[in-house]
């Protein structure tokens, strides 16, 4: 049982975030689920999307970075 | 007004419809989809889509006929050799399709567009490669809108793809039932606890089915929630790396390893080869059915030999390694489909006539039928007659395989069971498929007591 709990805290949030979509204004229709559901997490899953990229970038400057070290490194033996 | 002949499963879109002229397919451009479609020619999206053969080219054309209402453009795309449904695609099948139209969603997003669909019907398997048909699917797309196909996406593809993948690779066949895809809550209800412990699957699939259920049948008022550019990126990504992660490994099914485990000897084969290309050569077929193609050996010598081969099998892991060869070696013009001939796709849909029956696709020009025989008249007891009336209708030259009693692989069918099969014997088989067909060629094979039949189908056929 003590797997279900952070489901149902991860649940809750995203329910959260779909409340404050739910509030007023434009009525949809039947895939309003689906609606409230992609609003609700886009910021979540921007935001992982934002740090992948981040780190793809970081890793690679890294890779970059290494090569021309062992590439100097080879030109000096 | 509209032209008589509009494809039945294009009444959907007010944009425009698909329709037939002189047997070739077009697709009008009315006048709600004008602006998409020029967006879409000059924003550069359209050459970029066809260049990595993501999106089927198209020339416009003169309206054949006239005097529709709000006509813009008609456009000729380039014609689809064969058109297959997702629930006759293997797992790879169904993941390359997923990828690809994540794939033009990025790139639309790009060019300011998006994909209004997320159908799994609107890509088809052209040069082996999974290409958007749909070209209207393309839209403007508005500011802060969020992706208005992405529970059609989940449902069409993802949805089944952890179906297959984390559970039983035979749930694709729920598709055939639910043609605008797998119902979330069912799919959530199917899908093993663990499949919770991927994120992407918690988000896209459980808590969406969720969220379905919560806002079912409430007139809910919604503020209209925008999800910025940096959203929309990241919820593609997720699909796509939901998507991708997924596997399915072809292996311990009951047919994948048919070659390795039969008794054939190496000459029967080659013997059989030869016969093939034989008949290909005498027939010269433009489109060859290959039935009960295993993981298509035989349909790579019609290839070879100039056909576009449909190559069906009922084992999903024949039709995945088969599909798997394919995209490895870039292979154009063979398409492994799951196909079962005791249960072949029928028509579905509105009115019966969305999706076309696998027998409405055809006939071909020729078919093969190469150690096939026994397991629909013995394994699951069609008369020979019946046998013949099928291969009648499904295509006009008919290359056949004729398996003995005598012969081992018989002899296992009906180790289980009582001989109740008196009349299947090689006279009743000629007698049988006489009927239907002129026999041309009987071609014993060496080395066993199986013998391949040329036949051609009679002008006049009964019924």
């Amino acid at each position: 049982m003590s797997g279900t709990r952070p489901l149902r805290l991860a649940w809750l949030i995203v329910l959260g975030c779909g409340l404050l979509t739910e509030t007023a204004a434009a009525y949809i229709d039947p895939g309003t689920g689906s609606y409230v559901l992609q609003v609700a997490i886009a910021f979540l899953v921007g935001l992982a999307f934002s740090i992948k990229v981040f780190w793809k970038k970081i890793a690679a400057f890294l890779q970059k970075l290494f090569a021309r070290k062992t590439s100097n490194g080879g030109d000096a033996s | 007004m509209r032209p008589e002949d509009v494809l039945p499963s294009s009444f959907r879109d007010p944009a425009g419809f698909v329709f037939r002229s002189e047997g070739v397919i077009h697709r009008a451009i009315l006048a709600p989809g004008r602006t998409h479609y020029d967006r879409l020619m000059t924003s550069g999206l359209y050459g970029e889509l066809v260049a990595a053969d993501l999106l089927v080219p198209h020339e416009e054309v003169p309206p054949p006929g006239g005097g529709w209402d709000d006509l813009y453009k008609v456009i000729r795309p380039e014609e689809i050799p064969f058109v297959s449904y997702p629930y006759e695609w293997s797992f790879s099948q169904l993941q390359d399709a997923a990828l690809a139209t994540l794939e033009i969603e990025k790139r639309a997003l790009r060019a300011g567009m998006s994909l209004v669909d997320g159908s799994a019907f609107n890509i088809q398997f052209i040069r082996g490669r999974p290409v958007l048909i749909d070209t209207l699917s393309l839209r403007e797309a508005t500011e802060g809108e969020p992706w208005t196909a992405y529970g059609q996406f989940c449902r069409h593809f993802l949805a089944p793809l952890a179906l297959m993948s984390l559970q039983d690779v035979r749930l694709n066949r729920l598709l055939q039932v639910h043609l605008d895809g797998i119902p979330l809550d069912l799919a959530s209800a199917l899908l093993p606890m663990r499949s919770k412990r991927r994120a992407s699957l918690l988000l896209h699939i459980h808590f969406h089915a969720r969220s379905q259920k919560r806002y079912e049948g409430r007139s809910a008022r919604v503020t209209k929630g925008r999800v910025n550019r940096r959203g929309l990126l990241g919820l593609i990504d997720s699909l796509e790396s939901g998507a991708r992660r997924l596997r399915w490994r072809a292996a311990g099914t009951e047919w994948a390893d048919y070659y390795a485990d039969t008794n054939y000897a190496p000459e029967g084969l080659e013997a059989k080869r030869r016969a093939v290309e034989g008949f290909m050569a005498r027939v010269r077929p433009r489109t060859v059915w290959d039935l009960g193609a295993n993981v298509g050996d035989f349909s790579r010598v019609a290839a070879a030999a100039g056909a576009f081969t449909i190559a069906f099998d009922a084992d999903p892991a024949c039709v995945e390694r088969n599909y798997l060869r394919v995209r490895a070696e870039r292979e154009t013009n063979v398409v492994p489909l799951l196909m079962d001939l005791t249960a072949p796709s029928p028509r579905l849909g509105w009115e019966n006539a969305e999706r076309q029956s696998l027998l409405d696709r055809g006939p071909a020009d020729a078919v093969l039928a190469l150690a096939l025989i026994h397991h629909l008249a013995i394994g699951n007891n069609v008369p020979l007659e019946g046998a013949a009336r099928f291969f009648a209708k499904a295509g006009r030259s008919l290359l056949i395989e004729f398996v003995p009693k005598s012969d081992s692989q018989v002899k296992r069918l009906l180790v289980t069971r009582e001989d109740i099969f008196s009349r299947y014997t090689r006279e009743h088989f000629e007698r049988a498929f006489g009927e239907r067909f002129e026999i041309l060629e009987r071609i014993p094979l060496a080395g066993s007591e199986r013998a391949l039949y040329v036949m051609e189908r009679k002008a006049a056929v009964p019924d």
